[in-house]
């Protein structure tokens, strides 16, 4: 949950509740903002997070591996409203394909709105660097790994966002960091539950992990 | 286009981002060279060649091979077109001859090319020990400069670092440039000043009998190597029914001509009945020395040690890629499928570094003569096991078009792959049979028949393990071949 101080917005250790920006946090070092990921990878899997969000909220759908405008108007924030609005606008095109547009954007997209949140601290200007953004609170940045830990219960399985991000985080290469701080049961927990997810969500991982394994066999990572 | 310009968004936006991101000919053409690693060939296969095999049809050898691989290429391309994972010749012979011998050619390609990486240390060994003791007076035995190469390659190839881009186009441009001008200085320059065109002649490859054809084509086959991964990159191109056979018949004809005219000048400069013995005597300096420009000679042999190093890095990367798509698949143990952090594919890249130790410390202890044993004897029997895949996947070709031709016309369906199979696998038997003259053995050497029986050992392996799937583990066997698709394309298992 994101709170306001002087009516700036500042990080919470409930965070945003959002799969991109948990995606982001998991995927990026809580003190540094180095990515543990290549940065393609990292693309393809917060593009995989968004389009996730817009079938959770119903503003999407998958059918027959394409994504498919629904109720664009569900979409929560300014950024997936943008998504849902280009998916309504354009033709009809395959998961692998809208990963590939998104993915182009998808980590300054979701940096921005995690910065908007109080969560990044934005980029030095004129930095001869690659843009990185910095987390503010090392502890909010670490939480999403915290949060997942206790949402993957077999016991409990009816979280499907918490999933929805397991799955995401694995098919986009970031199981083996997952693997140093999620309990034994909560990585067979993903394993266990994404076949159980909803069909677009399904095909929304299924289609990340290939397009991640596709990049590094072409050697486009 | 960001979503924060979604006004600007327009129907078709989607396409034409993703169509400027994508890949044309002169970037796919550099790819497949840089595979290729031409100074290699050109200063180090080919004068070795000479040496071992006495055979002086080699120039002759990459013409005829070159018209080989372009008819195997029609079919090859009409099919990459056809199917996932096209970057992999196992993925043909999986979706044309079955997944069963699809495990058989998957364990194939993984040895061969193994074979080509490991056996480039045992030419940057010599060389760069030859190098570092005329010019900077470091002296040790050839296994330490390949020991120190090896461990560059095994943590670049931790790091996932391959060289790209400017880095290997400046490489590439150099080293063709250096081949180029030695073969001019070498062919104007011709033993009695009579340039001979014997050695391009047709006659020229049956000059020590027909059959020796198999060895010359064993040769330039391995010469030709890369020049099969464009469907790599074909998901990655522009317009994949353009870009990837532009590229890859560009990349034929410039091979083909660079080497030919090298191998060319070698024997015109050498002597055409001389040019054995010089071969044998001076190696690499055959091709340094065409030209009779010192600092000519001395570059190039700077840029052999970097053609030879870049060459098995990219090989150690073609190594790991081929056992991570295996390890995807779980047809290997699926820890080689697995990545680490940054998406690097560890285990599948230390397999191979591990490989390339305990090749070079064997032929160490064992005091084998590394660019005869080690390079070339490797190397080539690499460049058999790709020629046993060329012949296999045009099979593959043929039996795949024959249930659903896809709207192919009969010359890449059926006419090319057919002849390139006949070609392909008289070359192989051939090949096969005087396996001795191209190790420059005696016919009843161990070696003559341990190399090439090596792939039928694991061929044999890779069919009894495809039947083992096949009736064991049939969720792993229907994924077979589809690579990074596994999970997408194959049926869904079932929860548990």
């Amino acid at each position: 949950m994101t709170g306001q101080v002087n009516g700036r917005p500042v990080p919470g250790l409930g965070g945003t509740g959002r799969i991109a920006d948990e995606l982001y946090l998991i995927a990026h070092h809580e003190l540094t903002g180095r990515p543990h990921l290549a940065p393609r990878a990292v693309g393809l899997g917060l593009a995989g997070a968004l389009l996730a969000e817009l079938i959770l909220a119903g503003a999407i759908t998958v059918a027959a591996g394409a994504v498919v405008a629904a109720a664009p108007g569900q979409a929560g924030d300014q950024l997936t409203a943008a998504v849902a609005a280009q998916i309504a606008g354009e033709d009809i095109h395959p998961v692998a394909d809208w990963l590939a547009f998104l993915g182009r954007t998808a980590a300054g997209d979701v940096a921005a709105r995690l910065e908007r949140a109080g969560y990044l601290a934005p980029p030095p200007r004129r930095s001869w660097r690659a843009a990185r953004w910095v987390p503010v609170d090392p502890d909010c940045a670490f939480a999403p790994v915290a949060r997942l830990n206790a949402a993957l219960n077999l016991s409990r399985p009816g979280d499907g966002q918490a999933v929805a991000l397991g799955g995401l985080a694995a098919a986009c290469g970031l199981g083996p960091r997952l693997g140093l701080y999620l309990e034994p049961g909560a990585r067979t927990c993903i394993d266990a539950l994404v076949p159980l997810l909803g069909p677009g969500l399904r095909a929304v991982i299924a289609q990340t992990h290939t397009a991640v394994d596709a990049a590094l066999l072409a050697h486009r990572i | 286009m960001s979503p924060a310009q979604t006004a600007q968004h327009k129907p078709g936006a989607v396409s034409r981002a993703l169509a400027t991101d994508r890949l044309g000919i002169p970037a796919v053409l550099f790819f497949v060279l840089a595979g290729v690693a031409p100074l290699t060939v050109a200063a180090g296969v080919i004068p070795t060649a000479y040496a071992t095999t006495g055979l002086t049809g080699i120039p002759a050898a990459f013409v005829v091979i070159a018209v080989v691989l372009a008819i195997f290429s029609a079919g090859y391309m009409a099919m990459a077109r056809s199917i996932r994972n096209a970057g992999a010749f196992y993925a043909f012979i999986a979706a044309g001859l079955g997944k069963v011998a699809g495990v058989a050619a998957a364990l194939v390609a993984l040895l061969a090319y193994s074979l080509l990486q490991v056996g480039l240390y045992g030419a940057f060994g010599p060389n760069a020990a030859a190098l570092a003791g005329a010019h900077l007076g470091v002296h040790a035995p050839w296994w330490a400069f390949a020991l120190g190469a090896w461990a560059v390659v095994a943590v670049l190839g931790l790091a996932r670092v391959e060289i790209t881009g400017r880095v290997l186009g400046v490489l590439l441009c150099a080293e063709l440039a250096v081949i180029v001008a030695q073969t001019i200085g070498g062919l104007a320059r011709p033993v009695g000043g009579h340039l001979s065109f014997a050695t391009l002649s047709p006659t020229a490859l049956g000059s020590a009998g027909f059959a020796t054809f198999g060895v010359l084509a064993v040769v330039a086959v391995l010469g030709f190597v890369g020049f099969e991964q464009a469907p790599v990159l074909a998901e990655e191109v522009r317009r994949p029914k353009r870009t990837v056979p532009a590229a890859t018949y560009t990349a034929l004809g410039l091979i083909a001509v660079v080497y030919a005219g090298a191998s060319w000048a070698m024997a015109a400069h050498a002597g055409t009945s001389h040019v054995v013995a010089a071969a044998a005597a001076q190696g690499p300096g055959l091709l340094f020395g065409l030209s009779g420009s010192g600092v000519l000679s001395q570059a190039a042999q700077w840029l052999f040690l970097s053609s030879l190093f870049a060459a098995a890095l990219a090989f150690h990367n073609s190594v790991w890629r081929y056992a991570f798509s295996l390890g995807r698949e779980n047809v290997l143990p699926a820890a080689l499928g697995r990545t680490g952090p940054s998406n690097i594919p560890r285990a599948a890249s230390l397999l191979q570094s591990a490989t390339g130790l305990a090749v070079i410390t064997g032929y160490a202890l064992a005091g084998a003569q590394p660019m005869q044993a080690l390079f070339f004897d490797l190397g080539t029997t690499g460049g058999l096991g790709i020629m046993i895949l060329l012949a296999a996947t045009s099979a593959a070709v043929v039996v795949f078009f024959a249930r659903d031709p896809r709207g192919e016309s009969i010359w890449p369906r059926l006419i090319a792959p057919a002849l390139a199979a006949v070609l392909l696998t008289g070359i192989v038997i051939l090949a096969i049979q005087h396996y001795a003259t191209l190790l420059g053995v005696p016919p009843a050497s161990p070696a003559a028949w341990i190399l090439p029986g090596a792939y039928a050992a694991v061929a044999a392996t890779g069919l009894a393990w495809g039947l083992i799937l096949k009736i064991r583990r049939p969720h792993i066997y229907a994924a077979i071949g589809l690579g990074a698709h596994a999970i997408t394309t194959a049926p869904a298992r079932q929860p548990r």
